[in-house]
């Protein structure tokens, strides 16, 4: 099993959603968070004031896939989460040492 | 034994429960079950204890709680108390005790037994207040009598009269925390019947403040039905019976202590009848309005008694109560913060009742349950006399903007009121949507976000602080507070989409309460795009195209700051993390950005023979003959000039350009609701703008905002809106004349206004700056396709527009554009500026930023 850990554009959520759903990826958890990576800041004045957003709005998902549809799941995020500017975001990779369905106990990739 | 017992149990709740859906009274189910209980009681004491009912001495058997209560609900804890006069701490006493217990537990009893001394009871454990509270409702079971006599005649009464203060207070704290964590309202989509407001836990707090206060004033237990006022007491113990019922229904139904009337629990409630007469056929909706309506009459006593405590009497309290009382007048007086109507018919006085809601707005008090009553009674002879179309607007408006707006609206809309005069609210009446997104009914979403939106005054958080000042700027506050009550109207109509329903509502609603054209078009629009930003921060915000594109939706800067402020409080009362910091911050960085797209590309479109827009149609429409001459005035004039302007202001304008030719300035002048604004179309010429705002700096007026644009024939339309700081054209009528004809005589050249300017300063007693604004200067070429833009922060002092126009003129400066604002203390002002027909180069934008910085500098 891996875990997929993806930081995107805001913009880009319902694409990816999408895109993940048609190759059968029905679970994951959606974070909003702020960061930057090479994209750095934004800064915007307004009356006169400055407002600088060294931090930007992101998306971040998570799911734990079993590693047969780990691929087609970076496929589709990347397809989906490109726009071929600065700041589309990075996917990560992580190998899960198990995994319970808590109501059960089933365990490994029946969990899933 | 314990066999027959669990088969007594078993079968004996199983009757009870066969019994219940049959009947649904709950009320009896309760009281079956605590004799079941005390029927059992009773045999393990004799088994355990002592063979003999009524002994041992000096130990007793009591129920205390909800069981004392006889309120044993079918997944209830039972609670019990055995009481001794000392001896009973041995080993082979306690094991009695614990054999009893077991034996009880046994039975699936989810037993909450307690051993203690009679003395210990005798003192007040503030950290366990539980405890004193549940020997209230103290029941003997079996053992010394005498005993329990003592605790309950003397012991118990001796503690209140001792301790009442503490106690009550207590009470009430954590009463105000459990309300608190609900959001202080019985309106949710999922209410807890027992620990939301106006759920069962209010009705033990009325029952214990009565008991306890009757202990405290006659050092008995008192009957405290006789306690209740006779005019809510049959409402009251009809809502108890409700609740009783509901409860039992959930604990069969869901099969434990959970008190959570679920969306799939209420559909099966209704559809039973669970409370409600048998034979009725009631839809899900309609029978939680029955639910709210019980609720609502348990909690107004609760409150009600809740602020009859006596307050541990500080100095402050005491001041602050006083300081209330003060507002009394002759119509209401004011009593613990609620209103009671003075004289017997203004119940039946529309125009009082209606200034008695605006009292209520104004000070955040409540209606004192009397009050209330009187208004359910003249409920029905006061339809049809209220006031109607524009002048309950005028009324309802200072209603609206009032701090506490949301209480008064939601007094009114409880008694029938709103409902009379907004009939479209009626769709949305306690109404119960399936939508795991909100948490409240339709209407209470409503007034929380008119309550959100007040609540800016006081800001707690940085996002409410920004949001807080932009709320201040508002020219008509009321507007976005209608769309606010208005907005989600649809939602209790039929058809999919809740915005057309809500904008077909307010269309109807608007139209009757005669708003301007206008306004009506604002509120409108509010309605409309109240998804609009929600919808855009799925974007990229920080992307050009998409605020742009956004911007040119809105439209104008007051309309982006109502529908930023309208997102702000409509998220926010969805629930209480809706609004998330991340989320709040993408409002807020969607917002400026629109609006430095707004201020900055005033001049990108322009009014053209040939391009469509509505406004001119509807110009068109209203004046048809002067189609030509509008469509010559308007040519080369920025968009924003239609769109802030309503069609009879046009209209206006292009008929004072039609007059140009018998005098080449004309001028109007009008008192506005916040100030007094002079409108001048003229053919343009050099420093006009600088004359004009010198001009206004010798008769002392404070020029909050202006604006001025030019259309292609070079004729400008300039508005300045002020204020008379002196009050002199308010106080001297006729010297409204004098003023216009030193503004015409000034723009003639026949006055030298510089000399004018600098007498009135040098005369002027120039007061210390209350808060320091430090002056920025900014220039922009990229953001206009032909001019530059210049953007001035300074701090505001009188004269200050006239010495920056002044300089752009000596710099021979043209301004295209001007839009100019004040911010309390701080000016912002921007201007489009071309020279010799370019725009500004760098040597020029120097030049100017040199003598704007030496002119603006504080001497």
């Amino acid at each position: 099993m891996t875990k997929v850990e993806a930081v995107i554009q805001t913009s880009r959520l319902d694409a990816v959603k999408t895109a993940l759903q048609d190759i059968g990826v029905e679970g994951m958890t959606v974070i909003e968070v702020r960061g930057h990576g090479r994209q750095k800041g934004h800064t915007e004045f307004y009356r006169g004031r400055e407002y600088t957003v060294d931090l930007l709005p992101k998306i971040k998902m998570e799911m734990v896939l079993p590693d047969d549809l780990v691929e087609k799941a970076v496929q589709a995020i990347a397809g989906a989460a490109r726009t071929g500017k600065i700041g589309d975001g990075k996917i990560f990779l992580s190998r899960i040492d198990d995994a319970i369905r808590i109501r059960n106990d089933e365990r490994g990739e029946t969990a899933l | 034994m314990i066999s027959s017992l669990r088969e007594l149990h078993s079968s004996s709740c199983s009757l009870i429960r066969a019994k219940f859906l049959e009947t649904l009274d709950g009320c009896s189910a309760i009281a079956q079950r605590t004799q079941l209980i005390d029927d059992l009681a009773l045999r393990l004491w004799r088994e355990f204890i002592s063979e003999d009912a009524e002994g041992p001495s000096r130990f007793v058997l009591v129920a205390t709680g909800g069981y004392g209560r006889s309120m044993l609900f079918p997944s209830s804890d039972v609670d019990l108390l055995f009481l001794h006069e000392g001896g009973w701490s041995d080993k082979e006493s306690k094991d009695k005790i614990r054999r009893l217990s077991q034996e009880m537990w046994d039975l699936k009893l989810r037993l909450s037994p307690q051993t203690r001394a009679i003395s210990e009871c005798d003192r007040l454990d503030p950290n366990n207040l539980e405890f004193t509270i549940s020997l209230l409702d103290a029941r003997y079971l079996a053992g010394d009598r005498d005993l329990f006599a003592r605790l309950r005649r003397s012991l118990i009464p001796r503690l209140v009269m001792r301790e009442y203060q503490l106690i009550v207070e207590k009470l009430a704290e954590v009463t105000q925390a459990r309300h608190g964590k609900f959001g202080n309202t019985i309106f949710h989509l999922e209410p807890n019947i027992k620990e939301s407001p106006g759920g069962l836990r209010d009705y033990n707090i009325v029952h214990w403040l009565l008991l306890l206060s009757g202990i405290e004033k006659m050092r008995t237990s008192p009957d405290q039905q006789a306690l209740i006022s006779p005019a809510f007491r049959e409402q009251f113990t009809e809502a108890l019976n409700y609740l009783i019922s509901v409860r039992c229904f959930l604990h069969y139904r869901h099969g434990r202590d959970d008190n959570t009337l679920t969306w799939e629990a209420q559909a099966e409630a209704a559809s039973r009848g669970v409370g409600v007469e048998k034979e009725s056929d009631i839809s899900t909706e309609d029978w939680m309005r029955i639910y709210f309506r019980h609720a609502r009459s348990i909690q107004r006593v609760a409150i009600q008694l809740l602020s009859e405590i006596p307050a541990s009497r500080s100095s402050l309290y005491r001041e602050f109560q006083n300081w209330r009382s003060r507002l009394s007048n002759s119509n209401f007086s004011v009593v613990n913060g609620f209103i009671l109507l003075q004289q017997t018919g203004g119940a039946k006085d529309p125009e009082l009742l209606l200034s008695m809601f605006q009292f209520m707005a104004e000070h955040g008090l409540r209606l004192g349950i009397a009050t209330e009553q009187r208004l359910e009674q003249a409920g029905a002879s006061l339809a049809g006399k209220f006031p109607k179309g524009g002048a309950f607007w005028k009324h309802f408006r200072e209603l609206l903007i009032a701090p506490h707006a949301a209480d008064a609206l939601r007094a009114m809309h409880f008694l029938g009121l709103l409902n009379l005069f907004l009939p479209e609210l009626a769709a949305i009446d306690s109404l119960v949507i399936r939508d795991y997104y909100h948490r409240f009914t339709v209407d209470e979403h409503s007034f929380r976000a008119i309550e959100n939106l007040h609540a800016l005054r006081r800001p707690s958080s940085e996002w409410e602080e920004r949001f807080g000042e932009i709320f201040g700027e508002l020219e008509q506050p009321e507007l976005l507070l209608m769309a606010l009550l208005l907005h989600d109207v649809g939602k209790g109509l039929p058809g999919d989409d809740h915005v057309k329903g809500s904008l077909e509502a307010s269309w109807n609603c608007l139209t009757r309460l005669e708003l301007s054209q206008a306004d009506r078009d604002t509120v409108y629009f509010l309605i409309a795009n109240h998804l609009e930003i929600s919808a855009t921060l799925r974007k990229d915000i920080f992307d050009h195209n998409t605020v742009e594109a956004f911007a040119e939706k809105v439209g104008t800067p007051e309309r982006l700051k109502m529908l930023a402020l309208l997102t702000y409080a409509d998220i926010k009362s969805v629930n209480p993390e809706a609004l998330s910091p991340w989320k709040a911050e993408n409002i807020w960085q969607l917002y400026i950005a629109a609006s430095n797209q707004l201020n900055r590309s005033v001049d990108q479109h322009t009014v053209h023979a040939g391009v469509k827009d509505e406004n001119v149609t509807r110009l068109n429409l209203i004046a048809p003959a002067l189609e030509k001459k509008v469509k010559q005035f308007l040519e080369g004039l920025p968009e924003r000039y239609l769109k802030t302007h309503s069609p009879e202001e046009v209209l206006s304008h292009v008929e004072m350009a039609n007059s140009l030719y018998h005098d080449p300035i004309q001028l109007n002048l009008r008192k506005g609701r916040h100030w007094l604004e002079l409108t001048l179309v003229t053919p343009d010429r050099p420093a006009l703008f600088a004359k004009v705002a010198g001009v206004l700096s010798t008769w002392g007026m404070n020029i909050i905002k202006a604006n001025a644009f030019c259309n292609d024939a070079g004729v400008i339309v300039d508005t300045f809106f002020f204020t008379d700081r002196f009050r002199t054209l308010e106080l001297n009528v006729h010297e409204c004349d004098r003023f216009k004809r030193n503004v015409s005589e000034t723009l003639a050249g026949d006055v030298d206004v510089e000399r004018l300017v600098s007498q009135r300063l040098r005369n002027e007693r120039q007061l210390p700056a209350k808060v320091k604004i430090n002056t920025k200067i900014d220039f922009d070429n990229d953001a206009s396709p032909h001019s530059t833009v210049v953007q001035v922060i300074a701090q505001d002092r009188p004269g200050l527009l006239h010495k920056m126009s002044s300089v752009f003129a000596h710099a021979e400066c043209n301004i295209e554009i001007a839009l100019i604002e004040t911010e309390g203390q701080m000016a912002i002002d921007v201007f489009y500026l071309r020279t010799a027909g370019a725009k500004l180069d760098g040597p020029k934008q120097e030049e100017v930023r040199a003598h704007l910085s030496e002119q603006l500098s504080i001497t």
